[in-house]
């Protein structure tokens, strides 16, 4: 017993020696000088928290005083964190955003137009739609874009090759028709090959779908949901017919199959994905030949619009520090490198990124984001439409699984959206 | 430091057990007690972490009568509680039995089956959705390689609601076979010395020694295999999210999805407090039946 | 049931309950571009150390290791001590509201954390135990489980030797020292087993608590390869398995002590 006290005395006292690594809170004035610990939250897909430290490295040489303490949170658990950290007053000095992050977290994001000179100098570089994103509700820019992501669609080359279609060529002007035949042909000819096509786990991924329909989930004052109309009925029905008719397969959406494990088995011809795919397949697929290649075309072609961002939350312990950060991280140069690296599309109008492979694949899901409509992005911009994420996916599902019908489905996710209005 | 009592037999103190038990007792009453009173008291609030909050009265409690995901919810997770418990407890202590007797090899044995235990439900989760997936899942390549038909396992929703009840039971017998093994070491020899005497057969020192004799212990895994299946969440979710659609959606997902995705911390509140009154209810009758059953 | 029928079960049972364990073992042998090439193969082609080499380069990783090891045993540490201390006020001693804090104890397992997680953070905060490993060893150390296992196997002890120590005039603080921990050695390694594993494995209370990484735990960091779309499976899977191995270690370390006839040795001073 007393040997157990001890042990727990000597504890106690190592671990005060490890102490709380507590910081004054920095007055901005001198802030410069002093020594000042960034706290920077990040998610990663892949290797983007390497190449964010490499692209700053160049910072923190020129200003010593600074450190930086990266806080990587897995993205499942990202907006719980941020709202812990923001509910109980000691939010991060910096952190990655999405775009459905800048809908909710406008409000406690510092808002750059008070803060940044000559924003107009800053923000000239970027893509409008980006900017759009980034924007709190009186259109103030309270985050910076840093890469644009697009849903896009990478076909397994060969394995259309087989059933006698040079998927490059056919799929420039293909229709969801054209599609639909493409992938029964190329299921037939190959014998290692289940289904036509993976299609990527979430309401977002499905929403191409939707926008490709003329659909929408909400209305353009953004007051209210949009989305109980025959056009979103057709692409719920038109997802059910792929399951139905088996070519896609029911152990993604009704079970938890990654499709981008299916495609790199060869068991699915195509993927329906996001643009940072490019960067894993590039690494991970050795034995067959893909390629990015344009969304097939229903009343419209599109992909849909989303991207990261960085932002610097109110009341961060160290505001200035953290701006200085963000507009050197988001800077030509410093983008340009960061997107070139991590494999993504920039934001920026004058990246002009020259990708070490896959130009050709970035180029492809680039088109389709070029002609994505505005309506993409405000769609994803909403706070509410975010509040029912998952509710949409389980609506979905048991549409797909026939224990309603696909105008039920549409008119519940009408119906429970609208309950946040 | 203790108190003393010269020479006195009576268990009827209070000063001494109240030391035994304050640290523990602060711990709870800090950590756990103050935070769930104000989960209570959000319950009667309209709250959002990020907005403000504002009274509302009953109204979350009123609202949740016409909830219909709410009932659903607590149904499936009322009939995993009602298959996992008997199973977990009824493996757990098959398992026990065979590897309770202290021989060379059944410490070993013993580490084998703890294992799965010993993984996170994340670890566990995903492990098992790569093993049982339709198309790239091992087991179902090893059933084709054999010439069989593949399994939706995880797919068809009453295939996965077996599936999830077949890995939480795979992932906790180990945990509660300690618990059976520790109780049945701890019963006398002399008791099996007596009964070998009197030439009881294995199952009568089984049902007449053993199955007395752990009795304590039993009501721990039943208590806790109980309250531990209302609470899962984190493998389920790993697993299935839930699906197909809700078909294994069970309540601490709802109360998740609510609070954090939905922003209405409330009306999560008011749908953990009749969780937890749930459980407590089946908690107390669990002691009353063991009470009852014990005649003490 | 024979001798033989019962190996025979023993083993089939180690296959039903290992074989995910070994498949997890040598997959984190095979390089992610080789996990998912069909056809299947439970052996990996080409063997390679490389994912664990990528594990420990991801930064860090020793200290989280340290981290980890810290706070799960000085945890388990103190839920020993307090538990056995708890189970047995609970069962050995009558005394008014006795059965109401028994519940009470019980009751706190009964609350879903996730729902008072904001309440917390705030507690937290205010003590100032924000990024302290203080902050993830101490609220967890009172656990109800080992509450509630002390006193069920504190209830078979029997009281005579209470009674007689109380005659010789021990105090109560002597007699559980002197008598009931001794006696209660195979709750306390079971204890040991149990704490040890929850506080390694733990992530809610770590996630709350911790935001530095130089305070991050294993589970913090693993938590990290799953992505949103994806997983890292060879990072994931081979830092999953050096996490075991201390828990392994644990486990064949205090399962010996599951010690037969606990009463056999009669009354000792």
């Amino acid at each position: 017993m007393k040997k157990l006290f001890l042990v727990v005395m000597v504890m106690f006292v190592s671990l005060q020696a490890w102490g709380t690594g507590s910081q004054e809170p920095a007055d901005t004035k001198e802030e410069m000088k002093k020594e000042v610990t960034l706290s920077i939250l990040w998610f990663n897909d892949g290797n983007e928290s390497e190449v964010f430290m490499n692209t700053i490295d160049d910072y923190l040489i020129a200003n010593p005083h600074v450190k930086v303490d990266l806080q990587l949170v897995p993205f499942g658990d990202y907006e719980k964190r941020l709202k812990l950290l923001i509910a109980g007053g000691t939010p991060p000095d910096l952190a990655r955003v999405t775009n459905n992050h800048v809908a909710m977290f406008a409000d406690n994001l510092v808002v750059l137009d008070e803060k940044v000179k000559n924003l107009s100098a800053v923000t000239a570089g970027f893509n409008k739609g980006s900017l759009a994103f980034a924007t709190n509700k009186a259109g103030k820019l309270v985050a910076l874009p840093t890469e644009a992501t697009a849903n896009g669609m990478i076909v397994n080359v060969d394995a259309y090759a087989k059933a006698g279609i040079d998927i490059r060529e056919y799929s420039k002007t293909w229709t969801w028709d054209q599609w639909y035949d493409a992938m029964k042909k190329v299921v037939a000819a190959n014998d290692s090959l289940e289904y036509g096509l993976g299609f990527d786990f979430s309401p977002h991924r499905w929403s191409t779908l939707l926008y490709e329909a003329g659909g929408r989930f909400v209305n353009e004052e953004a007051t209210a949901m949009a989305f109980d109309t025959p056009e979103a009925v057709d692409a719920l029905k038109f997802f059910k017919k792929l399951h139905d008719d088996k070519l896609i397969p029911a152990s993604v959406w009704m079970g938890s199959e990654n499709p981008q494990e299916l495609f790199q088995a060869g068991i699915v011809a195509s993927h329906i994905g996001g643009s940072w795919v490019i960067n894993k397949y590039d690494s991970d697929i050795k034995d067959f030949e893909w390629a990015a290649v344009n969304m097939p075309k229903r009343k419209i072609r599109s992909s849909v619009a989303g991207g990261k961002f960085v932002g610097v939350f109110a009341g961060a312990e160290n505001e200035a520090t953290a701006i200085e950060l963000m507009l050197h991280f988001s800077d030509q140069k410093h983008n340009a490198m960061y997107c070139k690296e991590t494999l993504n599309l920039s934001a920026r109008t004058d990246a002009n990124i020259i990708y070490p492979s896959r130009n050709e694949d970035f180029n492809a899901m680039a088109a389709d984001l070029a002609i994505t409509p505005a309506i993409t992005a405000k769609d994803w911009k909403s706070p509410e439409l975010n509040k029912i994420y998952s509710y949409i996916r389980e609506q979905i599902i048991e549409g797909l699984l026939g224990n309603q019908t696909m105008e039920q489905t549409a008119k519940n996710i009408q119906d429970k959206g609208n309950t946040f209005f | 430091m203790a108190n003393r009592k010269k020479g006195a037999s009576s268990f009827h103190q209070t000063r001494a057990p109240l030391f035994f038990l304050a640290p523990n007792l602060l711990i709870f009453f800090i950590f756990i007690i103050i935070p769930a009173v104000s989960g209570l008291r959000m319950s009667f609030y309209e709250w959002s972490i990020l907005g403000g909050h504002s009274f509302t009265g009953i109204s979350n409690y009123q609202a949740l009568i016409g909830d219909a995901m709410f009932w659903k919810t607590l149904g499936n997770t009322l009939r995993f509680v009602l298959f996992v418990v008997p199973l977990l407890t009824a493996s757990a202590l098959c398992i026990a039995l065979l590897v309770s007797a202290e021989d060379s090899s059944n410490g070993l044995f013993r580490g084998f089956y703890y294992l799965p235990t010993m993984l996170s439900f994340v670890i566990v989760g995903i492990t098992w959705r790569w093993i049982l997936g339709d198309e790239i899942g091992v087991l179902n390549y090893i059933i084709k390689q054999t010439g069989g038909e593949s399994v939706q396992w995880l797919t068809l929703p009453a295939m996965a609601t077996t599936s999830l009840i077949f890995i939480s039971v795979w992932a906790q017998t180990g945990f509660y076979m300690v618990m059976f093994v520790g109780g049945l070491q701890a019963i006398p020899e002399s008791l099996f010395d007596a009964a070998s005497i009197d030439g009881a057969s294995k199952w009568q020192t089984f049902t007449k020694i053993k199955l007395p004799m752990i009795r304590p212990t039993m009501l721990v895994v039943v208590v806790l295999a109980t309250i531990n299946s209302f609470k899962a969440f984190e493998l389920i979710f790993v697993l299935t999210k839930g699906g197909p659609g809700t078909a294994t959606k069970f309540l601490v997902q709802s109360i998740y999805q609510v609070a954090f995705e939905e922003d209405r911390m409330g009306y999560a509140s008011s749908m953990a407090v009749i969780l937890m009154l749930v459980i407590g209810v089946l908690t107390m009758l669990q002691f009353k039946l063991n009470k009852e059953y014990s005649n003490e | 049931m024979n001798k033989i029928m019962q190996s025979t079960i023993k083993i089939i049972l180690v296959l039903l309950f290992f074989f995910p364990i070994l498949w997890i073992a040598l997959s984190s042998l095979k390089l992610q571009s080789e996990l998912f090439t069909f056809p299947l193969s439970l052996l990996p082609e080409n063997p390679t150390l490389e994912n664990y080499r990528s594990a420990f380069k991801t930064g860090n990783f020793l200290l989280y290791f340290k981290n980890t090891t810290i706070v799960a045993v000085v945890s388990t540490t103190i839920t020993i001590l307090i538990n056995t201390m708890s189970g047995y006020a609970l069962s050995k001693y009558i005394f008014k509201g006795r059965d109401t804090i028994f519940f009470i104890m019980i009751a706190t397992l009964m609350i879903p954390l996730q729902v008072i997680l904001v309440p917390i953070f705030i507690l937290e905060k205010n003590l100032g135990m924000l990024n302290t490993l203080m902050g993830i060893i101490i609220p967890p150390a009172a656990t109800p489980t080992g509450i509630f296992l002390a006193r069920q196997y504190m209830m078979t002890i029997p009281n005579s030797l209470i009674e007689a120590a109380r005659i010789d005039g021990g105090s109560e603080w002597f007699i559980f020292q002197r008598i009931i921990l001794p006696l209660s050695k195979p709750i306390i390694a079971t204890l040991a087993i149990f704490s040890f594993m929850w506080r390694w494995n733990d992530f809610l209370w770590p996630f709350i608590v911790i935001a530095k990484q130089k305070k991050y735990t294993l589970q913090l960091a693993l938590a990290n390869f799953v992505g949103q779309y994806d997983v890292d499976w060879s990072k994931l899977l081979s830092m999953t398995v050096i996490s075991i191995i201390p828990l392994v270690i644990v486990f064949l370390m205090f399962q010996k002590y599951f010690i037969k006839g606990m009463t056999s040795g009669g009354v000792k001073f």
